[in-house]
């Protein structure tokens, strides 16, 4: 097949698309793609009229002014108005983002190495294994709710065993006040931070236990020892779900209910101000749902699945056998304009012919 | 039964080191748990001790007392709220579950136009405030005339972007040459989703169960904005205005009553499904 396509030239391989065009697909996919749509159709509607219709909808709003008056909503067209009231005007908003972008990128990974080590240490051979399951996912039913917010104002939010104080000096003597001033905080919020990785260990326990026994094995016999083990065999093949729990845990951060931005966001979706209101409100939350975009795309650059080993190095011999046959046919073409060359200098008797022999050497 | 065997029958000295290397965090993880659990059974006078004290002394059930003899006093009983958390839970979990596995497999393995697309519809919902999309969800629901009416408590929770993500992630690793062999078998399709796909990814649906019951029972958004007939609502709505409402010092024993019970269900839901979520991995057959 390969060489068949290899032989054919431009032309011949455009007649064929031309042809290929006619035909229709054959009746196992179109069965095929037909159980697919079958499948999403029930979530599609729900998705289409609770969520795609009522996003698009609160990106016309963000378009607009919108003031909510007895008789009906005012609709006022003011363009990108909002977005650069938003940016420009409100005093909060910048700030937050700033310093939500700051204590997310510190806060993420400190997440999803925490939750790594706790799924590899839950994973090992332990009595009351299921008792310590329990208690590191508890902590995901209780930071939803009307809970966490009492817990905090009581203070249980915070590590009083760390004095927090002392450790935001240390670390403000060493570095600059616009990190240290993050990395305190996120050590304030330990407990909190760190009660947000329960489904995170779910999900590497369950990456965990589908890895293959036998890869441990082989390795100890060929004499691996347990850190290479851990380099080399568990976290290649937990790639993906490092990449879903970061994602996860960005998303979490970012919509929950006790993070600055969304309680602005709802203030001013309230607020019953002239300029603020509905619309002012659907476009900050598309500017900040677009800055989250960016970073969970940030963070999937980041950790994307690379293609294994042997792919690579098939891709790598492919390029360099093409290479070899491109400087193959570039020293053919260059010989035979010398020789043409040469021709046309014999044609005119400026060389005398002579020939040499194996024998001269 | 590979699965069955995940702990060890006997303690080994082995053990040790582990556990001592995890006991500090339990302690830790598992503080606030441990307070809300006694905070519930303190004295008013406990209460507001200082310093705080983490341990109860003196239990007592006077703010479970409290808490019913209030709920007694107002009009509707605390069954009915009771009642509608636990079929508006019920349904929407089933729901749920049902919509996103099937969407799921349909995503990860089915090769269908516009595939991509609906992924990244997903993708992006997950990251919208789900807050910014509340009005134009109440005119939805206005529009449909399910304001006051039980089904506006399930219909906008149903379709959950996030779980769905899980879900997907865990059928793409499904191997396909399961599936293909299926196929030769002569399995249909919805053969394929109920006996190859569903036990294969059994602990994701037990994980997406967890979340999605979660939710729904701490949702208190539809109760606030889409009812005004106060017997529909939930019961994490009627214990919220009962701790805001009487967000005094009297108050404080049957809010901390009233968080303890909101927290039981969630915790047994754990309990049951957390055998499910560990051992069927050992068993699934995915490499």
């Amino acid at each position: 097949m390969a060489e068949m396509t290899k032989k054919m030239t431009r032309k011949e391989k455009k007649e064929l698309r031309e042809r290929m065009k006619h035909l229709k697909s054959g009746k196992l996919e179109k069965r095929y793609a037909r159980m697919g749509y079958i499948f999403m159709i029930p979530w599609f509607i729900g998705a289409a009229v609770f969520l795609a219709y009522p996003l698009g909808s609160s990106f016309w709003y963000a378009l607009n002014n919108i003031r909510i008056t007895p008789l009906g909503r005012i609709f006022n067209f003011v363009g990108h108005g909002n977005f650069t009231q938003i940016l420009i005007e409100d005093p909060d908003f910048m700030i937050y983002l700033v310093d939500y972008l700051t204590s997310t990128v510190i806060s993420v990974p400190i997440i999803v190495v925490f939750a790594l080590l706790i799924a590899m240490m839950l994973n090992m051979k332990i009595k009351g294994k299921g008792f310590f399951r329990l208690i590191f996912f508890l902590p995901v039913i209780i930071v939803s709710g009307p809970i966490l917010g009492m817990l905090n104002s009581q203070g249980a939010g915070s590590v009083s065993a760390i004095d927090t104080a002392a450790l935001s000096g240390a670390i403000g003597s060493v570095l600059p006040e616009l990190i240290a001033k993050p990395i305190s905080d996120v050590f304030g919020n330990m407990i909190t931070t760190l009660w947000y990785s329960g489904v995170q260990i779910l999900i590497f326990l369950s990456g965990l236990q589908k890895i293959d026994k036998s890869m441990y094995e082989a390795a100890k016999i060929d004499g691996g020892s347990g850190w290479e083990c851990f380099w080399k065999i568990t976290l290649p093949n937990l790639r993906s779900m490092i990449l879903l729990n970061t994602i996860y845990t960005v998303v979490f951060v970012s919509n929950n209910s006790d993070n600055p931005i969304i309680v602005l966001i709802k203030n001013s979706m309230f607020s019953g101000t002239k300029e603020k209101g509905y619309g002012y409100a659907s476009a900050m939350a598309w500017l900040y749902s677009i800055v989250v975009l960016i970073l969970v795309g940030l963070f999937a650059l980041l950790l994307a699945t690379r293609k294994d080993q042997y792919e690579k190095q098939v891709k790598r011999a492919i390029k360099a056998r093409k290479k070899e046959k491109r400087n193959k046919k570039r020293i053919e073409r260059r010989n035979r304009r010398n020789a043409k060359r040469i021709e046309q200098q014999r044609a005119k008797g400026r060389i005398t012919s002579h020939t040499t022999k194996r024998d001269d050497y | 039964m590979k699965g069955r065997k995940i702990n060890p029958k006997r303690f080994e000295i082995g053990q040790l080191k582990i556990i001592l290397l995890i006991l500090p965090l339990v302690i830790f993880m598992g503080m606030p748990i441990i307070f809300i659990l006694n905070h519930a059974f303190k004295p008013m006078e406990e209460l507001f001790a200082f310093p705080p004290t983490f341990f109860v002394k003196n239990a007592t059930l006077e703010n479970f007392s409290k808490l019913i003899k209030f709920s007694d006093s107002s009009g509707i009983p605390l069954s009915r709220y009771l009642f509608n958390s636990l079929i508006v839970t019920a349904v929407t979990v089933g729901l749920a579950l049902l919509l996103t596995t099937m969407s799921a497999f349909a995503l990860a393995k089915i090769k269908f136009k516009g595939r991509n697309m609906l992924a990244k519809i997903n993708q992006v919902a997950i990251m919208f405030v789900s807050t910014a999309v509340l009005i134009p969800r109440y005119l939805v629901i206005c529009k449909l005339g399910l304001i006051d009416n039980l089904l506006a408590h399930i219909l906008p929770l149903v379709a959950m972007p996030v779980a769905l993500f899980l879900v997907k992630q865990f059928v793409e690793q499904v191997p396909d040459s399961l599936l293909e062999a299926a196929y030769m078998d002569g399995a249909t399709d919805l053969d394929i989703y109920l006996k190859v796909i569903m036990p294969m990814i059994r602990p994701a649906v037990a994980t997406a169960a967890i979340l999605v019951f979660q939710q729904v029972w701490t949702n208190m958004e539809t109760s606030s904005y889409f009812f005004s007939d106060d017997s529909m609502k939930t019961l994490t709505f009627y214990m919220n205005t009962l701790v805001n409402a009487n967000n005094t010092v009297a108050g404080q024993g049957m809010a901390a009553a009233a968080s303890l019970i909101m927290f039981l269900p969630n915790l047994i839901l754990f309990i049951i499904l957390q055998n499910k979520v560990m051992n069927t991995m050992a068993n699934s057959g995915i490499k």
